[in-house]
């Protein structure tokens, strides 16, 4: 067996410190050592964006990415998305225009969402299809999504 | 869907990068963005025992803009390519190229370095490199070297890259100031690799004759490639619909197109009369200081 | 008292979504025990080959694995699978591959190790010998008398074969004006759930019992089917269904299940396996591929008397949808038309791909796309618009209820005017004169029309035509609990389950209703668990059911629990229970409503004091209550039976533009109007509306499973499994019909598979309409640009499918 390798990571403000194996993925570390498992793993090669993650601020695919690879960076996932008081504005417009069904897509589309709302605060609907093109969603054909992130957008403070 | 075990290596800087690279030679991979490396290993393809890890390696991540040249480095990032406000000034068909490239999330992580290295033969940056006729700055512990783009690229995701070598930069040489361009793909679905993508640049004498001109095929060989036929066709020429369908069909019958569960051979060829048509149709409408 | 309906009929926004949105923890993969173990398999690289010898010592002797488990423990272990309906003549199937392997990616050793990485590496050291036959991939080769056979002990390919006369079928040929022919098959596709399948399985040796936690949609039937495998008693297995990241019908592998707890018992500690996507693309299911070959019997006007079908299904290498695909196709046989006769031969045909499922729909895609194929044949043999030969073929709504030659009862609908709305919203005159002019300089433009029932909640008696009276699984039904709590609380259990469709949002409004509370005071359980949740053998999430089963169930112990409730505060008012008025969480007497108390006084006395008078003659405020729905009957000597239960519908319209010379199709406008009835939340039936459609036209479009000539899958990965994002999707426009059913206790028809039933057929008839001037009929899907392009370039005039 490999050498485990120390990381110490930041992820939604709090710090850890752990051995990893080399191959652990970020995912994995992130759902089985943290019990971090609002991010889900869909389909391990990069196509489903499930398992988004901001890694240093830019969303990330925490399958393609080893935890030994993150040693020193900060990690936003889902979990550190709403703050104790409120829902982000992202989620409350999800909820109300029923942007999820089962939901498995859903943090990582919201993810992709912020960053695409941070980059264009006011996106058209064929932008928002095209900045969210790397999420798929088996359940909704996306309508709803795309009303969703244009309901976020026009309350201006999606960031 | 697990990686075989391996050993992550971390490379500094360049120089500890070639030393590992040197004594692991065939045992080891080079790691940047991990965007298709990766996807690779889970499925148990690729089992390197030693992963050499470049993104903690300090100065690979520059972009540098001259009069003649765009340089960078081997880690910069796809999207901070697609975000640099001099490429989209000074190489705006890179930034057009790399808005093709998957999504988001992927280009965020995915370096340029890595693209050129993995040579897909349907990819973005190894097509503009071949169009643009761009340097690959190759370095290991044996010394450097400067490969043209038409030689690094060999075959079937094989390059003239050595075992203990490690692309550190690309140059790709400017087009003429107000030369016009277009890059343009077709895939079955939006970010996914292209069945055809084609790279045009063209530009025109005071006389209005085509002066300039580059025509580059990705998907259709084992390798990106220009078309000289094509090229030959348009140099001198007249701009307009009857020359640049005259090109597109010498495009289209200068390849000899792979068929796969996406598109048959015949269809990579008819993609490629058509697109280079419409993109040189296109990069007329661009060309600057045109009455 | 109140039988206003305050919460059934809003777009309420759902109570699962919190949790899904912020922090999760639910779905299989969340959870876990102390000492769990991961499982991975070797799966079979041949799609058929003897297994000659199986070498699994390396991998026993690898750190970190615990138990391994192959073809000859599981034969020595189990009992070969009893099939959902079983058949007559039933093949021997286990967990893992027995002696042969029958598909490429079948299960044929399974690892139990610390953990996945640990499981894939000792995988890898075993050794497997084959001796590889030839297979056989198409069915209709697999019906030749010479085929290889997929499962010799059956004695041919053929799992099942019947013929349905209905009504004078040669009379309406012999009245015929004109024959139309038509052949068209569809191929193998899946909705793959983003969340792949997952089990994880405790064994308690002490009392020979298993605690599994895992994947299914049909919990009672599998835990069944997982008992009969181990011969025990059903008392010995608790099944627990967390909620799914998905299902769409794919969920349904009992086999898996069994592997996870044999592996479990054999490791001797709790066993977990999470499908990867490879595993999931290569081996979940796909549903069945088929060829359909049909005859119309059509009048000079353009009324179709009859038609008649010959359909041969590839069921794969599986025994679990045996038959399903060809009988639940019975449902929407006749679709929106008063054929007077219709005829059926189907075959369920083995072969040596990978067991089909029961995908969206099941069967009902390729039937609406059969029968919408012939519409548009027949009105282009009539040079009759396509919106006209269906207007001239409606059941009218007059008509309704409407009983089908095959016995079908349609409730409720208005065909005509569905189309005429959805034909205005894309202004479909104008949109032919645009068409008209834009082919005048070659624009392909086109108008795709697909008018359809969507049937909802099967009739499980169909099973019958398969296994005969004697089988005992038959009709349908749901059950459900209601619990009023200390505090004026509900809790509602049931059989059903969540896999996304917001069932428990839409039982909180219907239970809110019956008993007068606010509907956030109802909490619905989405984790199923067999001790704990009433179930009859129907129960789960398949078939569009819940509108008219899991509803009425929880309606029937709302309604008691309500009576109960009433009594109690009778009792405690002193007034009569006919006098009391429930509402607002409040029980009241009529005209005193100062005589008053609330439904948290009543029923925290009726838990906590039980020295009181119970006026039920018991404490507590619970009620079961067992539905079965008594439409659902037995098949009759004319082999006529209500195959399904409710019938919404739907009418698609496509507006698509072709690329002349690339051929790329971009759909430009999509819209669906739909009639599911009264709708419980409007927000939830939008969203299954639009999803389903995306279902069908990703099917239409993009999605394919490929093998090769060898039976190998080349589409193991989402890189050419070609799922649609965001940007290869039309916004999907809609407007909604309401003709409540006469059927159902609220009025409500099914939603959920609608659109994956009607969208393929919709996108077939935009293409070809599009392909007008180059005359090419569209006869297979998906629609690849690239295939096109080939039948353009070698002026072929169909669309057909290379078989694979």
């Amino acid at each position: 067996m490999a050498e485990q390798i120390s990381i110490t990571v930041k992820v939604n403000g709090m710090e850890h410190t752990a051995a990893v194996e080399p191959r652990r993925s970020l995912v994995d570390f992130l759902r089985h050592d943290l019990g971090l498992v609002g991010t889900h793993v869909g389909c391990e090669h990069g196509v489903c964006g499930a398992c988004t993650v901001m890694l240093d601020g830019r969303t990330v695919r925490s399958c393609l990415l080893f935890a030994a690879q993150t040693d020193g960076a900060e990690i936003i996932t889902i979990e550190g998305i709403a703050t104790d008081e409120a829902l982000h504005p992202l989620q409350l417009a999800f909820q109300r225009h029923h942007a999820l069904q089962c939901g498995f897509c859903t943090p990582g589309m919201i993810l992709a969402a912020l960053e695409l709302l941070r980059e264009n605060a006011d996106p058209s609907e064929a932008e928002i299809r095209v900045g969210l093109s790397g999420n798929l969603c088996m359940c909704t054909g996306y309508v709803n999504i795309v009303r969703a992130v244009r309901a976020a957008a026009s309350t201006g403070k999606a960031k | 869907m697990k990686p075989a075990p391996f050993n992550l290596l971390r490379p500094k800087n360049v120089e500890e990068a070639l030393a590992l690279l040197q004594s692991h030679r065939d045992e080891a991979k080079v790691l940047a963005g991990g965007q298709s490396l990766v996807p690779l290993m889970n499925f148990r393809l690729a089992q390197p025992h030693n992963l050499i890890d470049l993104n903690g390696v300090v100065g690979l991540n520059e972009i540098r803009v001259d009069e003649r040249s765009l340089t960078l480095g081997a880690m910069v990032r796809q999207r901070d390519v697609e975000r640099s406000p001099a490429i989209a000034e000074r190489l705006p068909i890179l930034r057009e190229a790399i808005e093709q490239v998957a999504h988001p999330a992927i280009r965020n992580r995915g370096t340029v370095g890595g693209s050129l290295v993995h040579a897909d033969p349907a990819a973005e940056l190894p097509l503009l490199a071949i169009a643009l006729d761009a340097t690959f700055q190759l370095r290991s512990a044996r010394g450097s070297r400067s490969v043209a783009a038409r030689d690094f690229y060999q075959g079937y995701l094989s390059t003239d890259i050595a075992p203990d070598e490690l692309l550190v930069e690309i140059v790709f040489h400017l087009p003429p100031p107000g030369a016009g361009w277009c890059f343009t793909e077709i895939a079955r679905r939006h970010g996914d690799f292209a069945i055809v993508a084609v790279a045009v640049l063209l530009d025109f004498g005071r006389d209005r004759s085509v002066n300039f001109a580059r025509v580059a095929l990705g998907g259709v060989g084992p390798a990106p490639l220009r078309v000289a036929a094509a090229e030959e066709i348009l140099l001198g020429g007249r701009p307009g619909a009857e020359l640049y369908r005259n090109a597109g069909a010498a495009a289209a019958q200068a390849v000899e197109p792979p068929a796969d569960i996406h598109a048959s051979s015949g269809y990579r060829r008819q993609l490629t009369g058509v697109l280079v048509r419409r993109a040189l149709a296109t990069a007329e409408g661009r060309v600057k200081g045109q009455a | 008292m109140s039988s206003a309906k305050k919460w059934v009929g809003q777009a309420l926004e759902r109570a699962e979504d919190v949790r899904l949105m912020t922090r999760g923890g639910h779905f299989i993969d969340d959870l876990t025990l102390p000492g769990v173990a991961h499982a991975a398999y070797v799966r079979s690289p041949h799609a058929r080959a003897r297994i000659r010898h199986i070498d699994v010592r390396r991998a026993l002797e690898h750190p970190g694995v615990y138990a391994v488990i192959t073809g000859e423990d599981v034969a020595q272990s189990t009992r070969p699978q009893r099939g959902r309906v079983p058949l007559p003549n039933s093949p021997r199937v286990y967990a893992v591959a027995y002696q042969q392997v029958r598909y490429v990616g079948e299960p044929v050793v399974g690892i139990a190790a610390v953990d996945r990485a640990t499981a894939e590496d000792a995988a890898e050291l075993v050794q497997v010998e084959y001796d590889p036959l030839p297979p056989v991939l198409d069915p209709e080769e697999a019906l030749k008398p010479d085929a290889p056979s997929v499962f010799e002990e059956i004695g041919s390919n053929v799992l099942w074969h019947d013929t349905f006369p209905y009504g004078d079928v040669e009379g309406a040929f012999a009245a015929a004006d004109t024959v139309v022919n038509e052949r068209v098959t569809i191929h193998r596709y899946a909705s793959t759930p983003l969340e792949t399948f997952g089990v994880m399985a405790q064994y308690e040796p002490a009392t020979d019992s298993f605690t599994i936690w895992g994947h299914t949609q049909q919990p009672a039937q599998d835990l069944h089917v997982v008992a009969a495998a181990f011969g025990v008693s059903p008392a010995q297995i608790r099944l627990i269904i967390p909620p799914m990241g998905g299902s769409f019908g794919n969920k349904v592998r009992p086999l898996f299940i069994i592997a996870a707890a044999l592996l479990a018992r054999k490791a001797k500690r709790p066993v977990k396996w999470i499908e990867d996507r490879r595993e999931s693309l290569l081996a979940l299911g796909h549903a069945a591929d088929g060829i359909m070959e049909m005859s119309a019997a059509v009048k000079a006007d353009g009324t179709v008397l009859a038609i008649k079908f010959r359909n041969i299904e590839n069921e794969g290498a599986g025994i679990d949808f045996a038959g399903r695909h060809n009988l639940l196709m019975l449902s929407n046989i006749a679709n929106c038309y008063r054929f007077r006769a219709i005829s059926y031969e189907g075959y369920s045909v083995v072969t040596n791909l990978c067991p089909v499922v029961a995908n969206r729909g099941i069967g009902k895609p390729f039937m609406c796309f059969a029968v919408e194929r012939m519409m548009d044949a027949v009105a282009r043999a009539l040079k009759l618009d396509r919106a006209e030969i269906r207007y001239r073929n409606f059941i009218q709504p007059d008509q309704f209820p409407y009983d089908t030659p095959g016995g079908q009862t349609y409730d409720s609908g208005d065909y005509p005017e569905m189309l005429r709305r959805a034909l205005a919203a894309v202004d479909y005159e104008k949109l032919k004169r645009e068409q008209a002019e834009g082919r005048q300089s070659g624009r392909l433009l086109g108008i795709g029309i697909a008018t359809a029932v969507e049937p909802g909640g099967s009739n499980l008696s169909y099973g019958m035509l398969i296994s005969g009276p004697t089988q005992l699984l038959s009709g349908q039904g749901e059950a459900a609990r209601v619990r009023l709590e200390t505090d004026g609380t509900a809790r509602v259990f049931t059989g059903g389950l969540d896999s996304g469709q917001g069932h428990a949002t839409a039982l909180a409004q219907i239970v809110a209703d019956e008993l007068g509370l606010d509907v956030k005071q109802i909490r619905v359980a989405t984790t199923f668990d067999s001790a704990s949740h009433p179930y009859v053998m129907t129960s789960g999430v398949y078939s569009n059911k819940f509108h008219g089963h899991d509803t009425v169930a929880a309606i029937g112990a709302a309604r008691k629990v309500r009576e109960k409730l009433l009594k109690r505060a009778a009792a405690l008012l002193e007034a009569n229970p006919d006098d009391l008025v429930l509402g607002d969480g409040r029980v009241s007497v009529r005209g005193a409503p100062q005589k008053a108390l609330t439904i948290a006084q009543v029923a925290a006395r009726a838990y906590w004091s039980l020295a009181d008078e119970q006026p039920d003659g018991e404490p507590g405020l619970e009620a079961l209550y067992y539905y079965s729905n008594p439409l659902a009957k037995h098949p009759d000597e004319k082999k006529r039976v209500r195959v399904q239960l409710g019938f919404a519908s739907a009418a698609h319209v496509a507006v698509v533009d072709i690329d002349p010379e690339t051929f790329e199709i971009k759909v430009l406008r999509y819209v669906v109007v739909h009639d599911c009835g009264r709708q419980i939340n409007p927000g939830i039936v939008e969203g299954q509306v639009h999803g389903a459609a995306a279902h069908g036209i990703a099917a239409a479009l993009l999605e394919e499973f490929i093998y090769d000539e060898n039976g190998q899958l080349l589409t193991t990965s989402f890189m050419d499994y070609l799922k649609p994002t965001a940007a290869d999707l039309p916004n999907i426009e809609g407007d909604r019909l309401e003709t409540p059913s006469p059927l159902t206790l609220l009025g409500t028809k099914g939603v959920g598979e609608g659109g994956a039933v009607v969208a393929p057929a919709a996108i077939a008839s935009a293409v070809e309409d599009a392909l007008a001037p180059l005359g090419i009929h569209i006869a297979a899907l998906p629609i690849v640009p690239s295939r096109l392009f080939e039948v353009a370039a070698a002026g072929g005039k169909r669309y057909e499918n290379a078989r694979r």
